[in-house]
């Protein structure tokens, strides 16, 4: 049997991750860049369940962690494509050049 | 899983074999009408499902899914409300270039999401239903490909999924804390979460930060104008009225079993929302001159009124939120389905308020549904807005929540100047030759519209029988 972590400090570097993702959404404006700031969010996410999950000895955080997966990579391959398509318009990567509406 | 179990799935199940079908339709021959019978036809059989359904009684199905009357009850406002998209989905479509078919196959998807989310009891079918609500509207946001179409669909791929990580992190808090992702055991556990509360406490804000964000709340709202703009009507309509139902439902759910009351901290993080939702929803649809703007400011509003009934307690608030919902559904779609089907500008949307000056001198019929919908949403009698605003003053009064009913009769007060600025240019001589006609008025769309009118007087006339019919089914007790 392996020593545990405590919960807490699993918790602990989620959030740091979390926020971290969190910060890089709102600093980067590349978009792909953004995507992956999103990315160290979700799995951040993924992270806390798998804590929560190994706390109360239950397969559930695990579960949800491989759900987080699945969506993850729905959200990328739509996020990747929807990007191909902005760059076909804009010919930039730039968040603030996608700004056309207003209001 | 029993035999029963499966009877109660019926109206999901019908909706998923309606999307694989349209699936295998396309692969064979494309043709626009096909699909779209399919889709209706699934849409309807699910409907049919739901007395097969309701007669097996409220049951969990799996600890995930909840099949009670208020779930039945969702799903064919769901249902209902998908059709109308679809009707006017067809008339959108069949005047523009590109591929039609795969539009219906994603809104039967996202239905179905919608539907998930009105009947899950656990953090996992919620998270599915959420999520295929949104990568079906990802999609659908950019389906026509345009430069507006794809910058916002990237704009709600971006601020939806970081709405998603909150809730996502927010669940894993609570399942940390609770060790349960099952709503009813966590309200059986509220009583008990005072010990380690803080961990608990921080993971339902962040939940509710993430559904603010999905309904658009002030201040997660500055997806939506942007979103309303650059989406096709069609698909404006379904996100300002399905997928907001199924967030709608959803919280309801949720925050009913767990309880607001007990969590000071969220009753005024949901006032605070609730009132600047409001305000500051009617405040900026007076500065727009985009109608879709203009709209999807005012659906802010309408998701702040709806807050009032939502923080209120007692069996009043329920069928006030119920009640406010479906009016709100019937009258938003019929809203974006007066923008689908107006004569196009130059082959774009007729959008810009302008565009509506003299709409009644050439477009009578057009304009007179129109101008019945605005004062449906400003909530003038004989309309289902005033009697939905009525029932949600009176759960609102009931429970003493002064300031949030000072807020909501002072928005609404607001928002008459910009519903009725429409109306009046509606009835203008029109100054130049204005929007060109199409030659004939579309079947499918002026259906839908007279549907959504029909709902709308009902309603507003007399909602006696569907109250009633609200107080029995969609009850939460």
């Amino acid at each position: 049997m392996m020593a545990a972590v405590p919960a807490n400090y699993g918790l602990l570097l989620a959030a740091a991750l979390f926020i971290l993702g969190l910060a890089g959404v709102l600093v980067r404006r590349n978009v792909i860049f953004i995507l992956l700031s999103i990315e160290i969010m979700v799995n951040a996410s993924g992270l806390a369940f798998v804590v929560g999950g190994s706390r109360w000895r239950q397969p559930d955080g695990q579960l949800m962690f491989i759900f987080i997966l699945a969506m993850a990579a729905v959200e990328v391959s739509l996020g990747l494509a929807l990007v191909l398509q902005l760059y076909h318009h804009l010919k930039s990567l730039d968040i603030d050049r996608a700004s056309s509406m207003r209001g | 899983m029993s035999g029963q179990d499966f009877v109660s799935l019926l109206p999901l199940t019908v909706m998923a074999s309606a999307a694989v079908l349209i699936m295998l339709a396309v692969s064979v021959r494309r043709s626009h009408l096909f699909v779209l019978l399919i889709t209706l036809a699934g849409l309807a059989g699910a409907a049919a499902m739901l007395p097969v359904a309701a007669q097996a009684g409220p049951r969990n199905v799996t600890s995930l899914l909840v099949i009670d009357g208020y779930a039945l009850f969702y799903t064919g406002l769901i249902l209902a409300a998908t059709f109308g998209v679809a009707l006017f989905s067809f008339v959108y479509l069949r005047r523009r270039e590109g591929q039609q078919e795969e539009l219906y196959l994603l809104l039967l998807l996202a239905a179905l999401g919608a539907a998930v989310m009105a009947s899950s009891s656990h953090f996992a079918s919620l998270f599915l239903g959420l999520e295929l609500v949104s990568s079906s509207l990802f999609v659908l946001i950019a389906y026509p490909r345009g430069r507006v179409n794809i910058e916002a669909g990237v704009k709600y791929l971006i601020l939806a999924s970081v709405s998603t990580t909150f809730l996502l992190f927010g669940m894993a808090l609570v399942y940390a804390q609770t060790g349960t992702m099952e709503f009813a055991r966590l309200a059986a556990l509220s009583g008990s979460w005072d010990g380690g509360g803080a961990l608990v406490a921080t993971g339902l804000g962040l939940m509710a930060v993430g559904l603010g964000f999905k309904l658009a709340l002030v201040p997660f709202h500055m997806w939506a104008p942007d979103v309303y703009q650059g989406a096709p009507a069609p698909v404006t309509a379904f996100v300002a009225t399905v997928s907001k139902v199924g967030v709608f439902a959803l919280a309801l759910r949720f925050f009913g079993q767990v309880g607001i009351r007990p969590h000071a901290h969220l009753f005024l993080l949901f006032t605070i929302v609730a009132v600047a939702s409001m305000l500051a929803g009617n405040l900026l649809a007076l500065l727009q001159d985009n109608v879709k703007r203009m709209l999807a400011y005012s659906s802010i509003a309408h998701l702040g009124y709806l807050l009032v009934a939502f923080l209120a307690d007692g069996p009043l608030a329920v069928t006030a939120v119920t009640f406010y919902l479906s009016a709100y559904l019937a009258t938003m779609l019929g809203a974006f389905g007066v923008l689908a089907v107006m004569p196009l500008r130059g082959g774009a949307e007729a959008e810009a308020v302008h565009d509506y000056r003299g709409l009644f001198w050439r477009r009578p019929w057009l304009a007179a549904a129109f101008a019945v919908i605005l004062f449906s949403l400003a909530g003038i009698p004989m309309t289902a807005g005033f009697i939905g605003k009525f029932y949600l003053l009176d759960a609102g009064t009931g429970s003493s929540l002064w300031l949030l009913v000072f807020s909501m009769v002072a928005g609404s007060g607001i928002s008459i100047y910009y519903y009725l600025r429409l109306v009046v240019m509606m009835y203008m001589r029109p100054r130049e030759a204005g929007l060109r006609e199409s030659a004939s008025f579309p079947l499918a769309g002026s259906l839908a519209l007279s549907a959504a009118l029909g709902v709308i007087f009902w309603l507003g006339v007399y909602p006696a029988p569907f109250i009633d019919m609200i107080e029995k089914t969609a009850n939460l007790k």
